[in-house]
């Protein structure tokens, strides 16, 4: 097959994707405006087919390009929107708790939208991006930010829970268990970004012959990785728990969105052709 | 009285302590931390106070300066908050082990036995990355040696040689490079040891406890000097560079630039079509006694005469740049890294957390 007929097939199953979250996230919202449960299972499982067919678009695209597709910013974004996809529909299923699927589909439908916007050319990489060390350094990050993502939803549920009614409330599990279940989320997002931030250095030895040069995507990484670590300490003080962690965990989404949207655009570095 | 104040002392030296090992001490450090780096990462590192005063204003600049946010990551506030960041982890550790010792004897369940050392091991990790990277920082040693193939350069003061055997850029149909790729050889000029290898982008050469890096690439050729008809002086010449008229010091030729597939665009001027060796081209400049005396673009077989001299260029190739390193404190920073995540995996998934199920 042509490189063409990959990337036409992959154009086709990345609209269906993006379709699919979109009618999530509005089968999401009228679950909430009609007060009906049905309609949040439905939405589930067009997040849960989306997700699928988001899959087989990334394949294809791997396959078309002979590599891992996470190198430029429309793969690395497409994929930022596949591991929160995946995350989310893990937490919604382990938890049972619909009400996260409402507030994670509008983060995931922002960033394949982002990822629309970007250019899809294949292009050929140069020889410093072709290292196994990079496909472990990105693989990682994607689960580690769409933890995040969670997390990041979860602590908006925290912060409005007072104001979303009755009827939602009920569906809601308790602030003690939303903060656990945020916990869970931050962990898992800390331990992938460590990984990313390991693997990170590794290759840029590799690459380049120094594994940590202050460089601003890599100050900016560490900072959210701070931010994280502040969550967890401050977690386990007493009377910072819930309210404070909810914040932290929002702050630190930003710190995300900013290491991988905002450095490239504001401050230069060697991650800016990525 | 005098027992009173010794008293005194030693309940300060205690409490100082105790805050010096405490968790609201790193949360404090951490957050410093986390600012500091903020602020960092929005100016530019390593301007002169004019630069500074010319991008932000006059009292900002002096700011930056007095702070040290010109060079953030080793200023000395930057290397204190470390330092006491370093000091909190080592005393919050060894207060821990003689507890997590005997809970280790006496807990029952495998998951608490191993899994309540996931903390502890996590900051044994971040310490030793931060030793690992600092005493790097401290005591690395960093060289760059350049050259087209068959050149030999001293590297620094070490007493050793690198040799650049081979240098070979190969490229795909579209033109883009595939990969740079040199064959080194060290040697220690004392001993006579030495120690061949091949470097390549992402994959680097240990030659003699030195690390090799393909690091980039460039163009050279060969020039030659004619006085009178007569040969005078044949040299490899950089892109960038110039040589010295060997009878006449004060004239010097430039190679300001290469251009191996050479187009003179009507708007960009200058350009190269291609990196293929299809119409190669020479820009040069002649100084006298720091005087530019002329500039031109020269082809392949045309030649540059200057009073008596006849300069002539030909042979255009690739350089490698190699940046040579030894840092005997990255094993240690590694070692941290691999120490943090296996720390972070037993707090969070063997560590057994009953409230979260
Ligand atoms: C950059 C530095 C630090 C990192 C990466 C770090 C990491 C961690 C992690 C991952 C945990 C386990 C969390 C959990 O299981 O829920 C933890 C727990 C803890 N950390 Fe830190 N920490 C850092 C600094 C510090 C410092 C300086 C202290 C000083 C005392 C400290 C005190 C503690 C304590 C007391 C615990 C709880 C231990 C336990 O429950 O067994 N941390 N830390």
């Amino acid at each position: 097959m042509s490189s063409q007929s990959f990337s036409g097939i992959e154009n086709v199953l990345f609209t269906c994707a993006m379709l699919c979250y979109f009618l999530a996230m509005v089968l999401y919202f009228i679950f909430i405006a009609a007060k009906k449960e049905k309609f949040a299972r439905i939405a589930f499982f067009v997040q849960a087919g989306g997700f699928a067919v988001h899959t087989v678009a990334l394949v294809v695209r791997g396959i078309g390009a002979g590599r891992l597709p996470m190198t430029n910013q429309y793969e690395f974004a497409t994929s930022f929107a596949w591991g929160l996809s995946l995350v989310s529909l893990i937490f919604v299923w382990k938890y049972k708790f619909q009400v996260l699927g409402a507030f994670s589909t509008p983060v995931i439908f922002l960033i394949i939208g982002y990822a629309a916007m970007q250019s899809r050319d294949v292009l050929e990489l140069m020889p410093a991006l072709r290292s196994n060390w990079l496909g472990f350094h990105v693989s990682t990050a994607i689960i580690a930010y769409g933890a995040f993502g969670v997390s990041f939803a979860l602590g908006i549920i925290y912060l409005l829970r007072d104001r979303l009614g009755s009827f939602l409330d009920a569906h809601i599990p308790s602030s003690a268990r939303l903060d656990q279940i945020a916990y869970r989320s931050v962990s898992l997002g800390l331990l992938f970004l460590t990984f990313t931030i390991v693997t990170g250095a590794i290759w840029a030895e590799r690459a380049w012959g120094s594994y940590w040069s202050w460089d601003p995507k890599e100050t900016w990484s560490l900072i959210t990785w701070i931010i994280y670590m502040l969550y967890l300490h401050m977690r386990m003080r007493r009377g910072l728990k819930g309210r404070a962690a909810a914040i932290f965990a929002i702050i630190g989404f930003i710190c995300v969105l900013f290491t991988y949207i905002g450095v490239n655009t504001f401050l230069p570095g060697i991650h800016s052709y990525a | 009285m005098r027992e009173n104040s010794a008293g005194q002392r030693y309940f300060g030296l205690k409490k100082a302590f105790k805050f010096l090992q405490s968790m609201q001490f790193a949360i404090t450090l951490l957050g410093i931390l986390a600012v500091y780096c903020m602020v960092a990462s929005f100016v530019t590192q390593g301007k002169s106070l004019a630069w500074y005063a010319e991008t932000y204003s006059e009292r900002t600049a002096g700011l930056i300066l007095a702070l040290g946010l010109d060079d953030a990551f080793h200023s000395p506030f930057f290397v204190a908050v470390s330092a006491f960041l370093c000091l909190n982890l080592m005393l919050c550790n060894l207060v821990r082990v003689p507890s997590l010792v005997k809970r280790f004897r006496t807990a029952e369940d495998t998951r608490i036995k191993f899994g309540m050392w996931g903390a502890w091991l996590c900051h044994l990790g971040v310490l030793l990355l931060i030793l690992g990277f600092g005493l790097g920082q401290a005591t690395k040693k960093e060289y760059t040696v350049y050259g087209v193939a068959g050149t030999t350069r001293d590297v620094g003061n070490t007493g050793c040689a690198l040799t650049i055997d081979s240098f070979d850029v190969s490229l795909r149909e579209d033109d883009t490079v595939e990969q740079y790729t040199a064959e080194l050889t060290m040697r220690n000029l004392a001993t006579g040891q030495s120690a061949s290898g091949t470097a390549s982008v992402n994959n680097p050469a240990s030659l003699l406890g030195f690390k090799c890096y393909q690091n980039s690439t460039g163009w050279a050729a060969d020039v030659h000097v004619q006085k009178n008809g007569e040969p005078l002086q044949d040299e490899v010449i950089y892109a960038g560079e110039a040589i010295s008229v060997k009878d006449k010091p004060a004239l010097e030729i430039w190679l300001s630039a290469f251009y191996p597939d050479y187009v003179l665009d009507p708007v960009k001027g200058p350009v190269s079509a291609s990196s293929s060796l299809n119409n190669p081209a020479y820009l040069y400049m002649v100084y006298f006694e720091d005087q530019m005396i002329g500039m031109n673009a020269l082809m392949a077989d045309e030649k540059l005469t200057i009073d008596e001299y006849t300069v002539t260029f030909d042979n255009p190739r690739n350089y490698s740049l190699i940046q040579v390193k030894e840092d005997h404190f990255q094993m240690l920073a590694l070692m941290g890294g691999l120490v943090l995540m296996l720390g972070l995996v037993l707090a969070f998934y063997v560590k057994p957390h009953p409230e979260a199920e």
